[in-house]
């Protein structure tokens, strides 16, 4: 049976009837049409579902959509402000760091709070921040070099 | 929609609401902390019985302490809240928690609780290894009443631990050691993602002169249904001087004690030859913490 949950996404409140045993991943893509987050492997093998609750990076695929009342969560499409993106979307543009983009949401979700426990962190620190996060596409290389930039910046 | 059977989420905020739930849904309520082992499961179509989830997070259980005698660790705490805790990173005999919690990604440590990784018992993981190391010891409560329970009895087997229905982990203690006392983890994994092809975790305490006056020595990841301590290994640490051969002498009788598995991580063989590789460089590393 639908339960009413009240969630605060991006800043704005949202109030949802969902199945006891939904995930914050399907009420954030399903039920709020936040696309950005994306579905992988949906039992935390891959990282493309990766949001922040507070300034923690999670996979939203594990996380009953329940549990997560009461808490901020932000999304990629809650970074940036004034149509300009954040210093991390902006750095992967500039490296080039996205192929088919699948992984790009989540990795900049942890990227985020990779720079912001670590705000200048060297290679190794980098690839071993982003070990929950899978890309089949880029080889890592560019991903890394656009943390090390956003770090830079 | 793997939970098909899901009739009630519960949040309690007391003890009574979590009897309450039970006393309802009996066995077929289960605690849920971090979620990142039951989330597993459910994927897998593992918890079609399951009828309610009692998510304890409003319970706290989140206490982080250095006590005299004793570290103690809410069944709440996170593996990256237990990053916070000060002595983590100057404590030489805490070190192989240290060690361990650099293994799971930066999600899960977000995530996972010290109750649920113990509770799981699943011998794959790395933190509960550590711990056994450490002499660990549970405090258990359930209808009123509060009982301790060392590591090694906790572990039944397999996903099988020796809780009651009903029963919460509370807290994990960790007795500091006497003496100057060192420990050291280390984990062989295929990729940085991977659970453990094995594990080794070891804590020395040495005298004065330098003689082993306590080891433990404990193995995970696939070399028994449960974490695995390795008596022989310490009889042979045990009233010695670490040297070099003592040292070799104890890697090589860890083989003694393990039942080494075979699946598609490894073959029984590489994990029972890695079990003494990886034996050896903990005591090593542990030796060399030593001040
Ligand atoms: C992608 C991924 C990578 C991982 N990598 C590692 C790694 O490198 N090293 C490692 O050690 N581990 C690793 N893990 C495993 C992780 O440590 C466990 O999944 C986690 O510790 C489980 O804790 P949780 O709080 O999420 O538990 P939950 O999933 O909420 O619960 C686990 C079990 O314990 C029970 N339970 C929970 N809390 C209590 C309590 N207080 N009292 C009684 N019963 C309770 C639950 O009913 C359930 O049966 C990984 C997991 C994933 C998904
Ligand atoms: S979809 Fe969440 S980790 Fe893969
Ligand atoms: S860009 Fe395709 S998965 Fe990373």
């Amino acid at each position: 049976m639908k339960q009413l949950i009240s969630l605060e996404v991006n800043g704005d409140r949202h109030e949802i009837a969902v199945e006891p045993d939904a995930t914050l991943l399907e009420v954030l893509r399903d039920h709020l049409g936040l696309l950005g987050t994306k579905q992988g492997c949906d039992s935390g093998g891959c990282g493309c579902c990766t949001v922040h609750i507070g300034d923690r990076a999670v996979y939203s695929c594990m996380k009953y959509a329940l549990s997560a009342q009461h808490q901020k969560i932000t999304t990629i499409e809650g970074l940036g402000a004034d149509g300009k993106l954040d210093a991390v979307q902006d750095a992967f543009v500039r490296e080039g760091a996205v192929q088919c983009g699948y992984c790009t949401c989540g990795m900049i979700m942890t990227a985020k709070q990779l720079l912001h426990d670590d705000p200048h962190p060297d290679e190794d620190a980098i690839r071993h921040g982003i070990a929950g996060n899978l890309c089949r596409c880029t080889g890592y290389h560019k991903i890394v070099e656009a943390i090390r930039t956003a770090a830079r910046d | 929609m793997a939970l098909s059977r899901l009739k009630k989420f519960c949040i309690p905020e007391n003890s009574h609401q979590v009897d309450d739930c039970v006393a309802e849904y009996g066995d077929n309520a289960l605690i849920l902390a971090g979620g990142t082992f039951i989330r597993g499961l459910e994927v897998r179509g593992l918890l079609s019985e399951v009828e309610a989830l009692i998510d304890v997070h409003k319970l706290g259980m989140d206490g982080l302490v250095s006590g005299v005698g004793n570290v103690r660790i809410g069944a709440m705490v996170t593996f990256a809240a237990l990053e916070q805790l000060a002595e983590l990173h100057s404590a030489a005999w805490l070190a192989a928690v240290r060690d361990a919690l650099a293994c799971p990604p930066l999600q899960i440590r977000n995530m996972a609780t010290v109750g649920g990784c113990l509770a799981a018992s699943c011998p794959f993981y790395d933190l509960p290894t550590a711990f056994l190391a450490l002499d660990g010891s549970v405090t258990v409560s359930g209808a009123g009443a509060q009982r301790e329970i060392g590591l090694a009895d906790l572990f039944v087997s397999l996903f099988e631990n020796s809780l009651e229905p009903g029963e919460l982990i509370t807290e994990l203690t960790l007795p500091r050691p006497p003496g100057r006392s060192a420990s050291a983890f280390i984990k062989l994994e295929g990729t940085a993602n991977d659970l453990a092809i094995v594990n080794v975790a070891v804590s020395i305490s040495v005298d004065a002169a330098g003689v082993c006056e306590e080891a433990r020595v404990v193995l995970g990841g696939g070399v028994g249904d449960r974490v695995v301590r390795s008596a022989t290994a310490e009889t042979v640490l045990k009233g010695q001087q670490l040297t070099h051969e003592v040292i070799e002498h104890a890697a090589a009788a860890v083989g003694q004690d393990i039942e080494p598995m075979a699946d598609h991580r490894a073959t029984a063989a590489y994990r029972l030859a890695m079990a003494g590789v990886f034996t050896k460089r903990a005591l090593n590393q542990a030796l060399s913490r030593l001040n």
